[in-house]
């Protein structure tokens, strides 16, 4: 075999509390594209960060064309020729789409270096007309969806022309439609001799796209397989270590009374005169594309964007909600799409996930820390947040660990009324489990909860009820098990 | 390999080589040398200084402490609220006099006087976070132009003459109330009063910020606006919370500096902005907000009076006092980040 390109050994890596990478070896040869997997925690990021220059090694070495390298900043990795798409999306909001995609590559006029707009807007559509993506290169990022702004750390990634690109779940926020593309993105690269390294939580990506995958568990490698030999069942068991079980334990619940009710709810331009009910102990799901009005219309629900028109029934008595402090008084709870508007980086795990509820936390205005922290343990158990402490600060948890903490954040809230936006985005295949047996547990408490999601697979087998949206209305209802995946996929495009 | 048998022996070469493999950790080494040197030279010039172990120069630090770490922490509470307050000076020299001349000029008790001064801190605070919240206004900015007016009032209303003066007709009183002496100078068995009230406003900050809802609401609104907005919390009432605390503690650190100073005047308190805010760094709190505690206010402030007594002692010439400062808070800084960069 040829000499590979990228050659890691024994690389290690340890965090106050934590061996986030013990000894992990790793080749990746020209054309190849190596998936990385483990459950939430196990050192994916830090392994492909390491490679990247954002953070450094304690230990181990690294040969890029059998030439030893020790990087030292991300800079210098792409100097080496290695880009990558963090998890963490790193794009600045303040700037357009085109200035982040050639952010510090700004191309430079001739006379006087001053930057050339128009040829950087006319590259940076051409790397989005390449993902075959439409979006606005002059809109702000601050203005972009969460899916558009992966598109867009997709795009300056494949623009750098690096040999090496490390993606670090590049696909968590991307619709089916978007991911299709992308693949094909990522084989069209290949071609053009690139070598890959893919980390994704969604297993069923794997054969799509890799050649051979490396799992880890705890920051060790448990093994390396070529894909053929790697199906779903086994890469599970490799990552977790022991079989999980049904994918979607769903319970029948019983139906009480109606809990909201959604009157011709409009945004002018925007959402088209929405109507729904949902009953305690009833999850509805809503399913649609990227750009589909899902998480305009939660935010419209919540208080934070105002409506224009519309009325909205709490338990049969009409609610005025103008701020998200208003919802939460009123019984709502609402996990955002992007987790990052949901937790305070710097503070620690338990008064991340009493912040809603924080009332029920206080006596005579003082916080009772212990309950506080009994609260969260009980939630790190639940949920299996992978940490070395309780009070440990959010920014030093993996990503699909601060993901659990903002869900958990919400299951404590108690609200009666819980949307969800992308609950299991990021988070391991166990834990993805766990999270439906808690939406379960809680909806078997009375809970209505409204669950939106692009992951057809968990709108089929976790909702009661199925509304689709597109293009803010929503398009068509199914009770469930009447509706197959071809049938949302469908009603989605019909009216398009 | 064992890993136990495999460490070597601390202080060795072979220890000393393992400490400075990495990048990382030639980092952390850095970081300890320059602060025990720091602290080193700190340590010297303290002990070297003429008369600092005496009793008197103590005293007369004890008595100079109080307001800055007051009105530290007011700026502790709005800078972990991820706002700066530039009016701390001016509220401080504004309440102060208006304590003074409800006394002299207006024959008010004394009582009233004080609560009067008080009560006016605490209005101008809340017309502060008034002004940034429902105005939409940075807290930079808001804050620079308060210091501007209400120093400005403070001028008016002394017609820009220490109070009391000898130079005004108006005067009923020509002397400051004992009461308020006593709370600038008095002691309690040898411990100045001042300094007391000054602990105690640290255990009560710390108690806020730590144990109590509204401390939380602050440490969210600091660390991540939009998360804190999205978990229910009422982000305009909070932040014009927090500048009306920070209001009544710089009343409190004026009145207190009139006592000491037997006057008061509308110019005083100029270099407390600056100080304070550097006490505040100097104490770890992050200037972004979100982060930080009152103790470690407290300590910048006992670092920044050390530091200016100690230059006194050794009778640096004021100016050149300036320029020690300012290299010290720029040092404390860039520590500060090397260490949030590369860990303990
Ligand atoms: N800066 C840090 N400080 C302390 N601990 C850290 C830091 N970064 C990561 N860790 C810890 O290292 C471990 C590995 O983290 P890493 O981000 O590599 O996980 P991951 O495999 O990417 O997980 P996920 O699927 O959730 O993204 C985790 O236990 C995490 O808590
Ligand atoms: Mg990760």
């Amino acid at each position: 075999m040829s000499l590979p390109v990228l050659k890691v050994e024994g690389l290690d890596k340890s965090y106050p509390g934590v061996h986030a990478l013990d000894h992990v070896d790793l080749d990746l040869y020209e054309m190849e594209v190596h998936g990385l997997l483990g459950e939430n925690g196990a050192g994916k990021s830090t392994f492909m960060k390491i490679l990247s220059g954002s953070v450094l090694k304690d230990g181990g070495r690294i040969f890029i064309h059998g030439q030893e390298v020790n990087i030292a900043n991300p800079q210098h990795a792409r100097q080496l020729g290695i880009g990558m798409v963090y998890q963490e999306l790193s794009l600045i909001p303040e700037l357009t789409v085109a200035e982040n995609i050639f952010l510090g590559r700004w191309p430079r006029r001739k006379i006087f270096g001053g930057i050339d707009w128009p040829q950087l807007v006319a590259r940076a559509k051409d790397a989005l007309d390449k993902l075959g993506v439409s979006i606005n290169v002059k809109e702000r990022v601050s203005n972009l969806g969460i899916g558009e702004r992966q598109l867009t750390e997709i795009a300056r990634a494949i623009s750098m022309n690096v040999k090496i690109i490390l993606f670090d779940e590049p696909s968590s926020a991307l619709s089916d439609e978007e991911r299709e593309r992308f693949f094909y993105m990522i084989h069209a690269l290949k071609e053009t001799g690139v070598s890959i390294i893919y980390v994704s939580h969604r297993l069923s990506e794997a054969p799509r796209v890799c050649d051979r995958v490396t799992v880890l568990r705890d920051g060790k490698k448990i093994d390396t397989l070529p894909m053929d030999r790697a199906d779903e069942e086994t890469l599970i068991r490799m990552m977790v270590g022991r079989d999980v079980g049904e994918k979607f334990p769903k319970d029948e619940t019983k139906e009480g009374k109606e809990v909201l009710r959604v009157k011709d709810l409009t945004i002018y331009g925007r959402l088209h005169h929405l109507e729904l009910t949902l009953h305690q102990g009833e999850i509805l799901g809503i399913f649609g594309l990227m750009g589909a009005g899902r998480t305009e219309f939660a935010r419209a629900l919540f208080g934070i964007d105002r409506i224009d028109e519309g009325k909205i029934f709490i338990e049969g008595r009409r609610v005025g909600i103008s701020s998200p402090k208003d919802a939460i008084e009123a019984g709502l709870g609402y996990l955002t799409e992007d987790k990052l508007d949901g937790l305070l980086m710097q503070m620690t795990i338990p008064p991340n996930i009493t912040l809603p509820s924080l009332r029920r936390f206080c006596k005579f205005g003082f916080i009772k820390h212990n309950d506080e922290k009994e609260t969260a343990k009980g939630y790190i158990e639940d949920l299996g947040i992978h940490t070395p402490r309780v009070a440990q600060k959010i920014e030093f948890l993996s990503g699909g660990n601060q993901q659990k903490v903002a869900l958990a954040k919400w299951l404590c809230s108690q609200s009666k009324i819980l949307i969800l936006d992308e609950p299991t985005r990021g988070i391991d295949v166990g834990s993805k489990i766990e999270v439906y047996r808690l939406i379960n547990e809680l909806s078997k408490g009375g809970a209505g909860i409204i669950l939106i999601s692009s992951e057809l697979p968990e709108v089929l087998n976790m909702a009661d009820r199925i509304l689709v949206m597109s293009d803010g209305s929503f398009v068509a209802a199914y009770n469930r098990g009447e509706a197959s995946q071809e049938d949302l996929l469908r009603s989605v495009v019909a009216k398009k | 390999m064992d890993k136990q048998s495999s460490r070597p022996k601390v202080f060795s070469l072979e220890w000393l080589k393992s400490q400075v493999a990495t990048r990382q950790q030639r980092a952390r080494l850095l970081i300890k040398t320059i602060i025990v040197a720091m602290g080193g030279v700190f340590c010297y010039a303290v002990l070297i200084a003429p008369g600092f172990l005496t009793i008197g120069n103590g005293i007369n630090m004890a008595q100079r402490m109080p307001s800055i770490i007051i009105v530290a922490v007011a700026q502790t509470l709005v800078i972990i609220g991820a706002g700066i307050d530039l009016s701390v000076g001016a509220v401080m020299a504004f309440c102060g006099s208006l304590t003074a001349v409800a006394f002299c000029y207006w024959g008010i008790p004394v009582w009233v006087a004080i609560l009067l001064g008080l009560l006016s801190g605490v209005t101008i605070g809340s017309i502060t976070g008034l002004i940034i919240t429902k105005g939409r206004i940075p807290d930079f900015i808001a804050t620079l132009g308060m210091m501007v007016t209400v120093r400005g009032i403070a001028l008016i209303l002394t017609k820009g003459l220490p109070v009391p003066s000898h130079f005004t007709v108006v005067r009923l009183r020509a002397y400051l109330p004992p009461q308020v002496i006593w709370l600038g100078s008095g002691r309690i068995l040898g411990i100045p009063a001042s300094l007391i009230i000054a602990i105690a406003i640290v255990v009560v900050g710390w108690l806020v910020l730590n144990h109590t809802a509204l401390g939380r609401s602050i440490f969210a609104i600091g660390g991540n606006k939009p998360a804190a907005i999205l978990s229910g919390i009422n982000f305009d009432f909070t932040k014009i919370k927090i500048y009306a605390i920070s209001g009544l503690l710089c009343a409190l650190a004026g009145i207190i500096l009139i006592g000491r100073m037997n006057s008061a005047n509308a110019l005083m308190a100029g270099e407390i902005n600056l100080q304070s805010i550097a006490a505040v760094i100097i104490g770890g709190t992050n200037l972004f907000g979100g982060q930080g505690g009152v103790i470690g206010s407290l300590f910048g402030a006992g670092v920044l009076s050390v530091l200016s007594n100690i230059l006194n002692l050794h009778n640096v010439q004021d100016f050149a006092q300036d320029v020690f400062q300012g290299v010290v808070i720029i040092g404390v800084v860039i520590i500060d980040q090397l260490r949030r960069r590369y860990g303990r």
